[in-house]
């Protein structure tokens, strides 16, 4: 993937969620740091009070975050899918019924579990990186 | 002045003795004919059967019934006993005798009972311990065994449980669900932390029938089980391996459904409870 087209992708990515009117609605508390594993891309979403402070796609091996999700790359499109194929239509499915894996400090995921779910359903319409 | 919308569905309380606790039970009913008792999922309330108890087709031809299990929605715990000391872990045998003592309570004729989730586990358990008493199940969204959903994220004193246990439960429904229902499902499940997590000890722990369902007397009580393909605890393929285990048992797969049928998407639920019911009435005729 070119730098052009990365841009493109982060630029689509932050509209979408600064604009989502129930992130909007209840994202105030919605701090944290987390990476998305694609296999071929990483994704690492620093979220500030329910807005994208930065994302990183190209993170180092020292770069922090709370958690990680992990899976592979057919996972992660067809999660994106506008309408998923079931037991990829969410992380719980996912990682209940196919190869995702949820990493890292789980309980700042517990923390942020709604906002992050209504975020990561913003993939379905910006697509993914990969 | 605008004339006011009433509703048919009545709601009544009812109190009864299991096991010399004392329970004072909410339920809602509405429709004349063959009872159909109605049973929630797992920390939520009677309120998920809405769409079922105003539908005028289903009720002109049966007595829906919908409860509030104790210590969900206006039922609460038992009224004499200090029920907060202990924690509360929902067991197989109680949900079975409480199910029974409120059939017997109401005096009904023949039910057939119908639940979704712990609801559809607790209707196997009812038709293998007794098939004398109900006249048809229909188990929905369940299995003979399904592990791994009791788990502590559900009342973690450092998060937030109640969205911690609706979005938990999110994508349990299908992304073709009408938003509006999806979101109703969602804000049930944002009310009630710890009813879920000790009612889940009976979905994932207490409830257990692997090698027992041969014993289930299908020839006595008609088993028709649904499961929605969006469902990723109890899984189409678990509903069907469960039902081919179960003398005269049906399976239907509901498609682009999950986990709230009911109250998720009623249309779509509607076309494959109506199958279910049909082929409990062909059985009789």
């Amino acid at each position: 993937m070119t730098v052009v087209v990365e841009n493109q992708w982060i630029q689509r990515f932050t509209e979408l969620n600064d604009s989502n009117e129930e992130l909007n609605a209840h994202g105030k508390f919605f701090t944290c740091s987390y990476l998305l594993d694609m296999e071929s891309v990483q994704v690492l979403i620093d979220m500030h009070e329910g807005k994208v402070k930065n994302i990183n796609l190209d993170p180092g091996p020292l770069d922090a975050y709370d958690f990680a999700i992990r899976a592979s790359e057919d996972t992660w499109k067809k999660f994106s899918m506008p309408t998923p194929p079931p037991m990829y239509h969410g992380i719980w499915a996912a990682s209940f019924q196919r190869d995702m894996k949820l990493e890292g400090n789980i309980l700042v995921l517990m923390q942020n579990i709604r906002c992050l779910t209504t975020q990561l359903e913003i993939l379905r319409v910006s697509g993914i990186p990969v | 002045m605008t004339k006011a919308k009433f509703s048919p569905v009545l709601g009544r309380y009812v109190t009864i003795d299991v096991d010399g606790e004392e329970y004072k039970v909410f339920y809602l009913e509405n429709g004349a004919g063959q009872p159909l008792v109605c049973q929630h999922t797992a920390g939520c309330h009677n309120h998920q059967w809405r769409g079922l108890l105003e539908d005028e087709e289903i009720t002109s031809k049966y007595r829906v019934i919908a409860y509030d299990l104790p210590r969900h929605g206006k039922s609460d715990p038992p009224l004499n006993t200090e029920w907060w000391k202990e924690e509360y872990k929902l067991s197989a045998e109680f949900f079975v005798k409480f199910i029974v003592t409120l059939c017997d309570a109401l005096e009904l004729e023949n039910p057939i009972f119908m639940g979704s989730s712990f609801g559809g586990n607790i209707a196997l358990q009812l038709a293998l311990h007794h098939p004398d008493r109900f006249d048809a199940v229909i188990p929905v969204e369940a299995a003979d065994y399904s592990p791994g959903f009791y788990l502590d994220w559900w009342h973690h004193p450092h998060a937030n449980a109640s969205q911690v246990c609706a979005s938990g439960v999110w994508d349990l429904m299908a992304p073709q669900s009408p938003d509006k229902d999806r979101w109703a499902t969602w804000f049930y499940y944002s009310q009630g932390a710890e009813a879920f997590k000790g009612d889940l000890h009976f979905y994932s722990v207490d409830h257990d029938l692997r090698g027992k369902l041969e014993q289930i007397q299908g020839d006595k009580v008609k088993v028709i089980m649904l499961t929605g393909t969006y469902d990723y605890l109890t899984t189409t393929e678990d509903g069907r391996r469960t039902a081919s285990q179960i003398k005269n048992a049906e399976f239907i797969e509901m498609v682009d459904i999950g986990h709230f049928p009911m109250s998720e998407n009623y249309e779509v639920f509607k076309k494959y409870l109506e199958q279910a019911l049909n082929s409990i009435q062909a059985v009789k005729a």
